[in-house]
């Protein structure tokens, strides 16, 4: 499909507040894959992930994304790039519609109410996002993987503050996403489905 | 032109085994310079024809206001350096001049509020020259607030670094506002009158005050980045040998 | 997210969150009242003094208004997503700059003309002011996001951000009330215009660069 679209970290060395997370470490994740990030707490999960999106600088090493060195052509994946961190942009005084129509401006309302009962949020189109959880605010910031286009997601722990069900649907949209050729990268507590085929990259140093 | 000194100042290593070398014929020259310099200009050079010996701080205080404004060059330099070729040494630079630069400017001030008494009748007068150290003294205060208060050590070293940039950009701007600020403000009385061309018995000494003390800036500077060094690269095994070869 | 649609969040944001423009305007008023509450409320001295006093005022309100700036987006994830937009950090920055600037320089022009009645500023001076805050409000905005974006990860950064900004104030501050002092005596002062346009002009191609580089180094 996207014989392209693969990403390959190699000779990565991570430092954060003066302790190594990483040596000399390399993956490889292609087109149509998950791969979920192994390690303790603390282990440098989140770190890993800020670093394949842009966020923080790696000390040494190389990050290729469709056969080009990203901190030369970083616009390339950041094209194709959604990712979710800890906090995930959700702004207090916005309510969840208008949360998601600024990150997805091409998208119809009609889209956008579609995906918050996706995940559980169709009566909330209009709260304003301070007034609701903050699982359910976590929640408007996962609809956005129901409005994006682009291939590669990075998500940092999305499987927290869901229940049972949103657990299931969340994982019926990665397999979407994987079989239409897309690749995922996250970090997560959960046990997932066997059926997603998840390739694990350990974390050490 | 021959730029491997250029990137070899980059590595913390080599600029280590140089500035052994170096810092310590630095501070002893500069030193040197500064005692006859100062000893010479308040000992045996000539009083001035309208101030007497009061004027004689100037060998104090021009050299200490000179430095206070090249260090600042070198901040804004080093913070260049250190944004466009993220060489390790800027920030480091930055770290250890910008309390020497700090300190010169408050000598500066002092120093100056001192002469204004005799000269100007009293402590403190809003000189143009005055009050730019007095804001390049703020500007020091600023990056070094900046350099302590962020705990991220790398977040810290752009922080200074984007600083020291801006603050060299706007130097001038300042200066040149200060200057136009105090002509409009200042009555003509209070500026020094302008002043014949100083005799070489009164200039010499002072040069001699400020090569001494650009030596004795450089010197001390190169033992505080040598310390940072030794701080930063602490994981290296070249730092593990060094101090257990020749101790802290 | 498009440069558009942020642009749109932005503004949306703002009217959702008036209150902070009225915070800025009330710390305004209040510390032009200082002056002839702490030193004389005489004709003789707050006429000459009216520039001086209006410019310091807005120089504090500006920070103010600066200062919070990126706080909210740093701590609820928007500024991560700012950076790995694909979007040109810069000119979001400035985008955003433009949105505040003119939420803020509006109702500031709104009020100088009964402020300029309370301190006995003339009519044609006032324009003078109108002026000088037009031309030189943007420096004093775009210097000021450099200190925000710096001092965004910082709990308490507002303190830190005013000692390292202020500094940096000092000339706009002098053109301007220059420019209002050689109006009040009749002399021209399109000069000093010139001056505060250049400054903003140096600043608008410097800052939005120089915040983008501390925003990328803030968020980690």
């Amino acid at each position: 499909m996207h014989p392209n679209l693969e990403l390959s970290i190699s000779g990565l060395f991570i430092e954060r507040a003066d302790r190594v997370l990483c040596d000399n470490f390399s993956c490889q994740v292609s087109a149509g894959e998950i791969a979920r990030i192994m390690g303790e707490n603390g282990a440098g999960k989140s770190t890993l992930l800020k670093i394949i999106a842009g966020v923080l600088q790696p000390l040494e090493g190389k990050i290729m994304f469709a056969g080009e060195d990203i901190s030369y052509h970083r616009d390339i994946l950041q094209k194709e790039l959604l990712y979710l961190g800890h906090h995930a942009g959700i702004k207090a005084v916005f309510s969840a519609a208008e949360n998601l129509s600024w990150y997805c401006p091409t998208k119809s309302k009609d889209a956008i109410e579609e995906a918050l009962t996706e995940v559980g949020l169709g009566g909330y189109l209009d709260t304003p996002a301070h007034q609701l959880s903050a699982g359910q605010q976590r929640r408007i910031a996962l609809a956005r993987l129901w409005l994006t286009d682009k291939k590669v997601w990075l998500l940092d722990e999305p499987f927290t503050a869901l229940d049972v069900k949103g657990v299931a649907v969340l994982e019926q949209r990665l397999k979407q996403h994987l079989d239409k050729g897309g690749m995922i990268i996250l970090t997560t507590h959960q046990s997932l489905d066997d059926s997603l085929n998840i390739k694990e990259i350990k974390l050490t140093s | 032109m021959n730029w491997i000194w250029f990137h070899k100042l980059g590595s913390p290593k080599w600029f280590f085994q140089w500035a052994n070398k170096w810092s310590k014929f630095a501070f002893f020259i500069g030193v040197l310079l500064l005692t006859i310099g100062v000893v010479w200009g308040l000992g045996f050079a000539p009083a001035d024809y309208q101030q007497g010996n009061s004027f004689r701080i100037i060998y104090i205080h021009v050299p200490t206001a000179i430095l206070a404004q090249s260090c600042y060059l070198g901040l804004g330099v080093a913070g260049i350096v250190s944004l466009v070729w993220r060489m390790k040494m800027a920030p480091v630079f930055i770290k250890a001049v910008a309390p020497l630069g700090a300190v010169m400017a408050l000598i500066a001030l002092i120093s100056g509020a001192i002469w204004g008494k005799p000269t100007w009748g009293a402590w403190w007068v809003w000189d143009a020259r005055l009050t730019s150290v007095l804001i390049l003294f703020l500007l020091y205060m600023g990056v070094i607030a900046i350099q302590n208060s962020l705990d991220d050590m790398q977040l810290a070293d752009k922080a200074v670094a984007v600083i020291s940039v801006v603050g060299l950009i706007n130097l001038p701007i300042i200066k040149y506002s200060v200057e136009w600020w105090n002509t409009l403000h200042q009555p003509a009385t209070f500026t020094i009158t302008a002043k014949p061309a100083m005799p070489m018995e009164m200039w010499l000494p002072l040069l001699l005050s400020t090569l001494g003390m650009y030596g004795f800036i450089a010197g001390v500077a190169m033992w505080r980045m040598q310390a940072e060094v030794l701080v930063r690269e602490h994981r290296a095994n070249w730092v593990k040998k060094e101090v257990l070869d020749n101790g802290i | 997210m498009t440069y558009s649609s942020f642009f749109y969040s932005e503004i949306l944001a703002v009217f959702r969150r008036k209150q902070d423009v009225v915070n800025a305007l009330v710390f305004f008023l209040l510390v032009i009242t200082l002056f002839p509450l702490g030193v004389s409320p005489s004709k003789e001295f707050l006429q000459p003094a009216a520039g001086g006093i209006i410019w310091c005022a807005v120089a504090l309100a500006v920070l103010m208004s600066v200062e919070g700036m990126f706080k909210e987006d740093f701590n609820d994830g928007s500024l991560e997503q700012l950076v790995v937009s694909g979007l040109y950090l810069p000119i979001l920055v400035l985008l955003k700059l433009l949105v505040q600037w003119v939420s803020v320089i509006i109702p500031l022009l709104v009020l100088t003309p009964i402020l300029s009645q309370m301190l006995f500023i003339n009519w044609e001076i006032l324009w003078v002011l109108v002026l000088t805050l037009l031309i030189g409000s943007p420096a004093l905005f775009l210097i000021g996001t450099i200190g925000a974006a710096l001092t965004v990860s910082l709990r308490r950064g507002a303190v830190l951000m005013l000692l390292i900004i202020l500094p940096f104030y000092l000339p706009v501050i002098i053109f301007s009330t220059g420019a209002i002092a050689a109006a009040q005596v009749g002399q021209p002062y399109n000069g000093q215009l010139a001056i505060l346009a250049a400054i903003s002009l140096i600043t608008l191609t410097l800052s939005p660069i120089m915040a983008a580089v501390s925003i990328k180094a803030s968020v980690n």
